[in-house]
């Protein structure tokens, strides 16, 4: 077979793993080599789909011992199979790289007779890609679950991010829809990278020439919409992985129905909505200090799909506003629906030479539409329907953006674990 | 009232400046050459580049300001805006009295004005990092093409030079007819038109195949969205991407 027929198949198999970031390695390129990382990522270009392409996103082979419902590469699913050779995926990432059409690599693959067996053919690709071809561009390599912790520390000497996805939000989920998945296996070897990357953190403290491992740090992904589970538990495991792992990013992925089996919900249209607010949240604990049980309760186990979960907290909370923008503390300023983390560090900045005026808010990036009803400058509220929580509400529901895609179709999913 | 006219360099640029300082007459403006408008009540200084004078203005701006700020005014040259001039001056009358503190000054006219056009010359040379794309011609030389929107081509090529050291590379802005060649040890930027034929390398066009496909396949058909797609990527530089090209 052709290289591009692969590409074409092994493509179309991995475009599911929703992770395209190239960020946070500063790998650098070595004498004779080719390639280096970039702090903060770099996207070179967007698809169809408005997603970032910054990686030659591949899989390996699309070969597949097991049959996860939910997944097209699934044995019983009948779709053209293919596998590259180590050599095709480091040659293909090179020229790629060298026409500056991508950031690297990010290397998957189905799970082809063993998990050891397919963890050792990944590793043999990149350790030709980076001691043959001396590339130092970024790669991401999925770790596959039940393989030797050997082969788990020896890719990471290799890669800068290494990931294992969770799948689904529960145990029950994987149970029922990929049996073959057992969630300590997924848990384990996420729990062994995090203590490496500790570990040689603490080294190269010590000497700066000990080998970096995973130095862009792990990620994971999971589905959202094929298993009842509701979006606080989602967002709880969420906070456990962050808080427990230290994990980058949790990614999530609306459950696109590739697949009619009859443990999956039938739905028209795959749930991006949720899925949004899902991402809108996850930043909510990662950079604005909140946490999980603030976010949602198990009385309102899910989120809004009207509002913003930021304003909804500060609706649900309104009694600690209006806040006066001259004094708030900077963790309450990142509270303020409409300021993000630059606006508010640039209040913090600004008004230490002079108080700020409702005017000079713009200037500082706020988003006064939102914020107005929320704060008030030296003294004086600006909100114009009253600092009433019900007409507030009115007034952010009427300007959330029309999803055009997100119509009433997404709500259908939810019928079939209510009746 | 009086504006200051320099030639068009950024030397040019901090020559006016530092005539500003010097000169009883205090310029309105500083425009380049090529942006005049002729005005009938406004009358017109030019400025001789004096490359002493440039050099000691911009030592003060790092010394007295800070790196940042010397980096603003230069990103803010970049945006060939009309106003550059006078935003960039404005902001070091204030920088030359509040020191590094400057760029805290986010609600301030002069220093609101210059970080809004430097802010956008550096996001557009980021992008550019990412969409810039070298093809393969004869002879093992990678050439791109580039129409951006601001002069950037100075500001993307140590990131390439870093990257690609192994290999001869040339940025090409058409717009502006400059270009960085880079020779596997060193980049330089030249003006003018460049020489020769473009011939592809015998593999170019199957790698461009291979990306189109790639990129084609990637996609999630459940989710196409093009409106977000062009959020991202505008329209105008769609141009001199590979994988934009109708087959």
């Amino acid at each position: 077979m052709e290289v591009l027929n692969k590409l074409e198949i092994l493509a179309d198999a991995a475009k599911y793993d929703v992770s395209c970031s190239s960020s946070g390695s500063n790998r650098k390129n070595t004498k004779g080599g080719i390639g280096s990382g970039h702090k903060s990522g770099i996207c070179h270009s967007w698809s169809e789909d408005g997603r970032c392409i910054s990686l030659l996103k591949i899989l390996l082979t699309n070969e597949c011992i097991y049959n996860c419902a939910y997944c097209v590469n699934r044995i019983s699913n009948d779709i053209p199979r293919a596998s590259f050779t180590p050599e095709e995926v480091a040659e293909l990432t090179i020229n790629f790289y060298k026409r500056n059409y991508i950031e690297g690599l990010f290397l998957s693959a189905a799970v082809v007779k063993s998990p050891d067996y397919t963890m050792e053919l990944l590793i043999k690709a990149v350790q030709l890609l980076r001691q043959q071809y001396h590339f130092n561009g970024y790669i991401h390599m999925k770790a596959i679950p039940g393989a030797d912790p050997r082969l788990i520390y020896e890719a990471g000497e290799l890669v800068d991010r290494m990931s294992i996805n969770i799948e689904l939000p529960s145990s029950n989920g994987l149970k029922l829809l990929a049996p073959q998945k057992k969630k300590e296996a997924i848990i384990k070897p996420m729990g062994l990278i995090s203590s490496q990357i500790i570990q040689r953190k603490e080294e190269r403290r010590l000497y700066k020439r000990a080998a970096s491992f995973v130095p862009a740090g792990q990620s994971t992904q999971l589905i959202v919409g094929a298993t009842p589970d509701n979006d606080l538990s989602i967002l709880r495991l969420s906070e456990g992985l962050y808080n427990k792992f230290s994990l980058k990013r949790v990614y999530y992925s609306a459950y696109v129905p590739v697949s009619t089996d009859n443990r999956l919900p039938a739905i028209a249209a795959p749930p991006l909505l949720r899925e949004h607010r899902l991402y809108q949240a996850d930043w909510l604990l990662r950079f604005y200090g909140f946490n999980a049980q603030e976010l949602l309760q198990e009385s309102q186990p899910n989120f809004d799909t009207m509002l913003d979960p930021k304003c909804d907290w500060a609706l649900r909370n309104i009694h600690l506003f209006p806040m006066e923008i001259n004094k708030a503390p900077y963790e309450m300023l990142l509270r303020i629906p409409g300021i993000g983390v630059k606006s508010a560090q640039r209040i913090v900045a600004a008004r230490r030479f002079h108080f700020l005026s409702y005017d000079s808010l713009k200037k500082i990036g706020v988003v006064l539409k939102r914020a107005k009803h929320f704060i008030t400058c030296d003294g004086k509220y600006y909100g114009e329907v009253g600092f009433k929580e019900k007409l507030i509400r009115q007034v952010l529901v009427g300007q959330e953006p029309q999803h055009e895609k997100t119509n009433i179709r997404e709500g259908q999913q939810l019928s079939m674990f209510t009746s | 009232m009086i504006d200051y006219i320099y030639d068009g360099s950024f030397e040019g640029l901090l020559t006016a400046i530092y005539e500003a300082y010097y000169r009883k007459e205090k310029p309105e403006k500083i425009i380049a050459k090529g942006d005049i408008q002729e005005d009938l009540f406004v009358s017109y200084l030019h400025i001789e580049t004096e490359e002493e004078k440039a050099e000691k203005v911009y030592n003060a701006i790092r010394d007295k300001i800070s790196p940042i700020a010397l980096k603003n005014v230069f990103y803010g040259f970049l945006s060939e805006d009309v106003d550059a001039g006078t935003f960039i001056y404005r902001y070091l009358q204030l920088g030359f009295k509040a020191g590094e503190k400057i760029d805290q000054y986010h609600t301030h006219e002069a220093v609101f004005q210059l970080h809004k056009i430097s802010r956008r010359v550096g996001k557009e040379a980021h992008l550019m990092l990412g969409i810039i794309r070298f093809q393969k011609l004869k002879g093992e030389l990678y050439y791109a093409v580039i129409e951006p929107q601001y002069n950037i081509t100075a500001l993307v090529a140590p990131h390439f030079a870093k990257r690609l050291a192994s290999e001869n590379w040339v940025i090409h802005d058409k717009k502006r007819n400059i270009a960085s060649l880079y020779n596997k040890n060193q980049w330089i930027i030249t003006e003018g038109n460049l020489q020769g034929e473009i011939v592809l390398d015998d593999e170019e066009l199957q790698y461009q195949e291979m990306w189109q496909q790639y990129f084609k396949n990637i996609a999630i058909k459940t989710r196409i969205n093009p409106k977000l797609q062009r959020n991202y990527l505008p329209k105008r530089y769609w141009k001199h991407l590979i994988e934009m090209k109708k087959k």
